[in-house]
């Protein structure tokens, strides 16, 4: 007997009819009998088939209580009524409560028969196909999440253990370093541990649900400054936040985007520039915020204008380290949440990046 | 800061340079004399009921690493939370990780147990002013 053979139930009172269908479809399908539903359900426990043909008109339960009965716990098989009457409240049960594909009269015509078999086993596979395929994604899906876990967990504790190292070299004074090398080694280590972060941000930003939360920017703007502030202490922030309304977004990517926008106004100052500043402007409206950060640092190439959302983009014309995935960062950390943005830029005189964020805040309700 | 003279610190971290550079902090700070190291949380929970019999329990402070392997940070808390009420009022727990999780860091701050998370590299400062933090009423 193959495996692949189509397996079909067909439950009848009447035994000739059982007999002629074996007759006709033996050679074809691997079939199996039964003269009651609870004869059916019987078998069924026995026998995973893809196809219940059943009558309706049977004495202890009909065809279409019988399917009624047994879809939740056998929601595969794909069910056929057959019946030698046409009444429209049979159907219409049938495809309400049965779950059924398919309805035959009887007599039926043998051609009509095979191409409903061969149609509702076609649908039973590529049913079984999407589940196996939807089982196959979630499990990919599981395992990516515990390798980014435990990747950003073993990369980064070897690496925190050296800045803890150098820390503590420099509290008790043990190592002479006249050279200045574990200077040197923090700041590779940090320069590492910077793309691994990177990496988690990307990463979180592409399988994090959205979640709308009340957003003060005056508040988010000013935490980010406290960050940035000590890389550069020259800098000048200017702030001007014109929230009156209530705005609501998601504040995991809102703050991944401003912190890699501001991140970079910050590095890409230029070395020479006396008066270096960012300015940071929000207006919030009932729709959406608008967000501008301006600063006056090297400037942008035109020609790379085009290229610096692609993912490990590094603009030639400076001699700044970066890993090129910031600013891919901001375009899908926007992407997933509505938002757009646009970049002017001079180079040699400074770079503005406007965005715009949808406010989800529901006024009046 | 030596304020509290028989306040002991317990580490726990699979990692043994981790393990030596919290020590090292600990007594350069002078934060205490007794510095109880442990590779392995179970180790460290025989430790704690070994101490029941003890007439009187010394302030502790303990550091506490998340991921390890065989018993993590939050199975190591889970078993110290059916300890009889006379340990546990003594343990501060101060969770001590590399961790970026969010997981891990909103159940960290949902534990009542966990007085705070410090990130690696334990910084002196922060590492100070927590302690100092938890015995402030003491002094």
């Amino acid at each position: 007997m193959k495996e692949n053979r189509i397996r079909i139930l067909y439950i009848d009172d009447e035994i000739h009819n059982l007999n002629a269908f074996k007759a006709s479809f033996r050679r074809s399908y691997e079939i199996y009998t039964a003269t009651s539903a609870q004869e059916g359900k019987q078998l069924l426990k026995e026998i995973m088939v893809h196809i219940i043909i059943a009558d309706q008109k049977m004495p202890v339960s009909t065809g279409v209580e019988f399917f009624n009965e047994i879809k939740d716990v056998l929601p595969d098989p794909i069910r056929i009524l057959l019946t030698g009457y046409t009444d429209v409240d049979d159907i219409i049960d049938a495809i309400n409560k049965g779950h059924i594909f398919s309805y035959i009269k009887k007599p039926w015509d043998e051609h009509e028969l095979h191409r409903t078999i061969n149609n509702a086993y076609e649908i039973y596979s590529t049913r079984r196909q999407l589940k196996e395929k939807i089982a196959e994604l979630e499990k990919t899906n599981d395992e990516l999440n515990r390798f980014i876990y435990s990747t950003s967990h073993d990369l980064r504790s070897p690496l925190m253990s050296v800045l803890g190292i150098i820390n503590l070299s420099r509290l008790d004074n043990s190592v002479t370093d006249p050279n200045g090398y574990l200077n040197m080694v923090e700041t590779c280590v940090l320069k590492l541990d910077g793309f691994i972060q990177k990496i988690i941000e990307y990463y979180r930003n592409s399988r994090l649900e959205i979640e709308y939360e009340k957003i003060d920017f005056n508040n988010l703007l000013n935490d980010c400054i406290t960050v940035f502030q000590p890389q550069n202490t020259d800098i000048r922030f200017q702030t001007q936040v014109d929230q009156e309304l209530e705005f609501r977004g998601d504040t995991f990517r809102i703050s991944v985007i401003l912190n890699n926008l501001i991140s970079n106004a910050v590095k890409y100052q230029k070395p020479d520039e006396t008066n270096p500043m960012v300015h940071l402007a929000v207006k919030v409206e009932p729709h959406k915020a608008t967000i501008c950060i301006r600063d006056n640092g090297i400037g942008i190439l035109s020609e790379h204008l085009n290229n610096i959302f692609k993912m490990f983009f590094r603009s030639k014309n400076n001699n700044k380290p970066g890993s090129g995935i910031g600013l891919y960062i901001v375009k899908e950390a926007l992407n997933k949440i509505g938002g757009t943005i646009n970049v002017e830029s001079k180079y040699g005189e400074g770079t503005q990046f406007e965005i715009t964020i949808p406010n989800r805040n529901e006024f009046d309700t | 800061m030596n304020s509290i003279p028989d306040l002991r610190v317990i580490l726990i971290d699979d990692n043994e340079i981790d393990l030596m550079l919290h020590e090292k902090l600990i007594t350069f700070q002078q934060i205490s004399r007794t510095v109880l190291s442990f590779l392995n949380p179970n180790k460290a929970l025989e430790f704690l009921s070994s101490n029941i019999s003890l007439p009187r329990i010394p302030p502790t402070v303990i550091l506490l690493d998340i991921q390890m392997p065989e018993m993590d940070g939050f199975e190591f808390l889970q078993a110290f939370d059916t300890y009889p009420q006379k340990i546990k009022s003594q343990c501060h727990v101060i969770m001590v990780s590399s961790t970026l999780d969010y997981g891990d860091i909103t159940r960290t701050n949902a534990n009542p147990l966990v007085v705070r998370l410090l990130r690696k590299p334990l910084l002196l400062k922060e590492l100070r002013e927590t302690v100092e933090g938890i015995f402030k009423d003491f002094v």
